[in-house]
C-alpha cells in the first residue's frame, strides 16, 4: 500500500468517503469517532492514515496534507507521540491494550493539542476491551479523533456503532481491477483471481506476480480435482501439499476462499452467468463439473467451506484436523460407500 | 555529529535519562536515546511520552574539559546498547560520529562500534522553556512536598483525575492536593516567582515519584515551568518532563471541615506506634479497621478486632482531649500514610463526629493537612 497517498488518489475509487471526510475537514467539524468499514484492500488504513495527517501536518495545502514535514513523516513511522495505531495482539485485540489506549488519553497530548487513534480490526476486540472502549467514545474529549477500521461490520458491537460516524468503503468491481491488471503484463487467468482475493490495486498486482500464489492457485484446483475422486487421495494430498503450503492463518484463510471460487463458478454457470466466472482458463472443466452436481449440492458444500472459515477465524482448532474435517465433509461420505 | 566526550559524564547522564526510557513502548523511536551535540555541549534525551528527562553535559565544567564538539548535530541510538557499550567502554574518552544514514562509530581506546542509528526528526519534540514563567522552589523543600502528597493519590482508574496530584500556583504560594476519595493530602509552600499568572495542573502522581528518585538532596532551587501540555523541572544539568492529566480537578476546599466538636492533641511517633501495633491484627481483617475512643483524663483507646484472630487495645495519654466523647473507626493505614507525611512532634486531630471526615496536622503548623473519612461500624 502507498504511504505517500493523498485525497486525489483515494477519490479514485472511494469518492463518496473522500468527499464527506474532506467536506468535514475543510469546515473543521472532524467528528469524535469513526468507523470504517469495508472489505480488506478498499484503502481503510490509507484513508484514516490521510485524515491523521490532514490534521496533524505542518505544512497543509488547504487540508491536503505535504507528505514531508515532521509530523506526516512521523505518522507514516508511526514515530509520532500523539498519533497511535492499535492492531490485534495476535488473535485479538486484548483489554490491556484497550487500557493502555484509556490512559494515555486521560493525560494531555505530548506536542499538540489533538490526538488520535486508529484502531485496526476493531471487529476483534474482545468483548470486555470493546466496553472499555465503549465508556470512552461515550465521553469524548475535545480534540481526541477515533477512527475504528473492519472488515466485519456486523461483528462490532451495535452500542459502539451507534456511536460511531459510519463510512462504507465500497469494493471495486473486480473486473475493472482484472483489467487494469492484464494491462500490467499480467496473465488473464492469475489477474481474475488476484482481483477476487483483494480490492487493492497494489496488492493485487503484487500477488498476481507471486509465485506463492500461483502455485497456491494450482494446489486448490487439484485438490478439488482430487475430492471428486472416489477415494481418500484427497486425505494424502492434503498432508503432502496443501498443509506445508498454507501456514499462516492469512494463507490458510485464502487457500479457502480459493476453493469456494470453485463452487461459484459451477455455480455461476448452472445459472448461465459465465461472464463472473472467475477461473477462466478452466471454464471447460467448470462446465464439466458443473453438469455432474445438483445445485443444491454447489450450495451445501459452498455452505461447508464458510463454516471452515468461520472455524479458523474463531476457534483455535488445529489446521490440519479442521482441513480433514472439511475434505470428508465435502465427500460427504462418497468416499465410504 | 561528531564529538569526543568524557566516559564518566555520559555514563552518568546516560544513567539519568534511561530512568525515562521504558522497553514496552507502543512508539519505536522511544526506545531510543537522543544525543544532540551543540556548540554549547552535549544533550541526552529519554522518554516514555509520560515522562521526558534531558540531561546536559557542559563543553567544561569546574575548569574541566568534558566534551569537544568538532561537529554539532544529532541522533537517536537504541537506548539499551549504548547504555550498555558506554558502561564497559576501556579508555577515559569516548568518541561518537555520526556518519551518512545516521550510521553512528562510538570509539574509545582500541574498541570500535558501528551502530544503526535512527533519525532525530522522528524524536518527540519536548516543549520550549519560556524564561519568564519560572517558579523557583528548594529541592529538599520539593522532595518534601512529593513525599507528603503523591502518596494519597488514587491507584484505581475509574476516576483517571485522581491519579495526579493537583498543584495550584497562586499569589506567590504552591498549593498541593491528592485524593483517593477516601483521604486527602494537602500541603502549602512559599515559590519565588516574578510571574504573577496563576496555573492549576493535574500531574500524575507517578511522574512525582519518578521526579522524587531523579533529585538529589539539597537546597539549590528547582526551576518549574508550567506550559499547556506539560510541566518541566530544572535542576543544574537535568530537564525533567512530564505530561499533565486532562481534565478538571474536583473541587477539594469545601471538602476541609471549619469547625469541630473534639480536638485531641497527641505526640504523632507515640500515636503512630500504637496504631501500628493496633493494626497487626487488623492487617488480617477485611479492611484493616482500628477503633479510638476517648476516655477520662485525657487518655484515648486504641482498640481492633478481629473475631478470627483476636483483639487488642492500648491506652495512651494524650497532651489534651476537649470537646464531645468519640468513639470512632477508621483505617489503620490511612492514619499511618497520614502520621507519617506529618512530620511534626505533636499533632492535632480535629473531629466533627463519628460519621463526619476528620482533619490531622501539625500544632504549629498550618502549611499542611491531612483528612481521613472514617470507616462505619455496627
Amino acid at each position: 500500500m502507498t504511504m505517500t497517498m493523498q485525497w486525489e488518489q483515494l477519490e479514485q475509487y472511494q469518492p463518496v468517503v473522500v468527499k464527506m471526510l474532506t467536506k468535514s475537514l475543510e469546515k473543521g467539524r472532524v467528528s469524535h469517532a469513526y468507523l470504517f468499514e469495508g472489505q480488506r484492500g478498499t484503502g481503510k488504513k490509507a484513508a484514516s492514515l490521510l485524515l491523521a495527517k490532514s490534521l496533524f501536518c505542518l505544512h497543509p495545502l488547504g487540508i491536503k496534507p505535504c507528505n514531508e514535514c515532521r509530523n506526516c513523516r512521523r505518522i507514516d513511522s508511526g514515530n509520532h507521540p500523539d498519533v497511535h495505531v492499535i492492531a490485534p495482539d495476535g488473535q485479538s485485540i486484548k483489554k490491556e491494550q484497550i487500557e493502555l489506549l484509556q490512559q494515555e488519553f486521560t493525560k494531555t497530548a505530548m506536542e499538540a493539542d489533538k490526538k488520535l487513534y486508529i484502531i485496526e480490526h476493531a471487529d476483534q476486540m474482545t468483548t470486555s476491551a470493546a466496553n472499555s472502549l465503549l465508556k470512552f467514545l461515550e465521553e469524548p474529549r475535545p480534540g481526541t479523533v477515533a477512527i475504528l477500521l473492519t472488515e466485519q461490520y456486523h461483528r462490532i458491537l451495535e452500542t459502539i456503532v451507534s456511536r460511531c460516524q459510519v463510512f462504507s468503503f465500497q469494493p471495486l468491481p473486480p473486473a475493472l481491477l482484472a483489467n487494469d491488471l492484464i494491462e500490467q503484463q499480467i496473465p488473464p487467468h492469475m489477474a481474475f483471481l488476484a482481483a477476487h482475493v483483494t480490492n487493492n490495486y497494489e496488492e493485487a498486482l503484487e500477488l498476481s506476480r507471486d509465485s506463492w500464489f500461483a502455485q497456491a492457485r494450482k494446489i486448490v484446483l487439484q485438490l478439488y480435482e482430487m475430492l471428486k475422486k472416489n477415494d481418500l487421495q484427497a486425505l494424502f494430498f492434503l498432508h503432502d501439499q496443501w498443509v506445508p503450503h498454507f501456514q499462516e492463518k492469512q494463507q490458510i484463510d485464502l487457500g479457502l476462499d480459493l476453493l469456494l471460487y470453485i463452487y461459484k463458478d459451477m455455480l455461476h454457470i448452472q445459472l448461465g452467468q459465465p461472464d463472473y466466472v472467475v477461473y477462466r482458463d478452466k471454464i471447460d472443466d467448470l462446465q464439466q463439473w458443473a453438469l455432474a452436481c445438483s445445485q443444491r449440492q454447489i450450495v451445501q458444500s459452498m455452505e461447508i467451506i464458510l463454516q471452515a472459515k468461520a472455524r479458523l477465524n474463531t476457534t483455535n482448532m488445529s489446521v490440519p484436523l479442521l482441513m480433514e474435517q472439511l475434505i470428508l465433509d465435502l465427500k460427504e461420505g462418497k468416499a465410504f460407500v | 555529529m561528531k564529538i569526543a566526550i568524557d566516559r564518566e559524564s555520559l555514563a552518568k547522564s546516560v544513567q539519568d535519562v534511561m530512568k525515562a526510557v521504558s522497553p514496552r513502548t507502543t512508539i519505536p523511536i522511544l526506545t531510543g536515546i537522543k544525543i544532540t551535540a551543540t556548540s554549547q555541549g552535549v544533550t541526552l534525551t529519554g522518554s516514555d511520552s509520560d515522562i521526558s528527562i534531558e540531561s546536559f553535559i557542559p563543553v567544561e565544567e569546574e575548569g574541566k574539559l568534558l566534551v569537544e564538539v568538532k561537529e554539532t548535530g544529532s541522533v537517536v541510538l537504541q537506548a539499551r546498547f549504548f547504555a550498555e557499550i558506554v558502561k564497559k567502554l576501556p579508555q577515559q574518552t569516548v568518541e561518537i560520529e555520526v556518519g551518512p544514514n545516521f550510521l553512528t562509530v562510538i570509539r574509545s581506546g582500541k574498541a570500535e562500534f558501528n551502530l544503526n542509528g535512527l533519525d532525530p526528526d522522528e524524536y518527540p519534540r519536548l516543549p520550549q522553556i519560556e524564561e519568564e514563567n519560572i517558579f523557583k522552589i528548594p529541592t529538599d523543600l520539593l522532595k518534601t512536598i512529593i513525599r507528603q502528597t503523591v502518596f494519597a493519590v488514587s491507584t484505581s482508574e475509574t476516576r483517571p483525575i485522581l491519579t495526579g496530584v493537583n498543584w495550584k500556583f497562586e499569589n506567590g504560594e504552591l498549593t498541593c492536593t491528592a485524593t483517593d476519595s477516601h483521604r486527602l493530602a494537602l500541603r502549602k509552600a512559599k515559590i519565588e516567582t516574578e510571574n504573577p499568572q496563576s496555573h492549576n495542573v493535574v500531574i500524575p502522581g507517578k511522574s512525582l515519584n519518578e521526579l522524587s528518585k531523579i533529585l538529589d538532596d539539597s537546597n539549590d532551587p528547582v526551576d518549574i515551568v508550567v506550559t499547556a501540555n506539560q510541566i518541566l523541572f530544572k535542576t543544574k544539568h537535568l530537564l525533567f518532563f512530564s505530561r499533565l492529566l486532562d481534565g478538571n480537578y474536583p473541587e477539594t476546599a469545601r471538602l476541609i471541615p471549619t469547625d469541630s466538636k473534639t480536638d485531641i492533641i497527641v505526640n504523632a511517633k507515640e500515636f503512630l506506634q500504637a496504631i501500628d501495633r493496633a493494626s497487626l491484627l487488623a492487617r488480617e481483617g477485611r479492611n484493616n479497621v482500628v477503633k479510638l475512643t476517648t476516655l477520662n483524663d485525657g487518655i484515648i483507646e486504641i482498640s481492633s478486632v478481629s473475631p478470627e484472630i483476636g483483639k487488642v487495645t492500648e491506652e495512651i495519654q494524650s497532651e489534651s482531649v476537649e470537646g464531645e466523647e468519640l468513639k470512632i473507626s477508621f483505617s489503620a493505614k490511612y492514619m499511618m500514610d497520614a502520621l507519617k507525611a506529618l512530620d511534626g512532634t505533636d499533632i492535632k486531630i480535629s473531629f466533627t463526629g463519628a460519621m463526619r471526615p476528620f482533619l490531622l496536622r501539625p500544632l504549629h503548623n498550618d502549611s499542611m493537612l491531612q483528612l481521613i473519612l472514617p470507616v462505619r461500624t455496627y
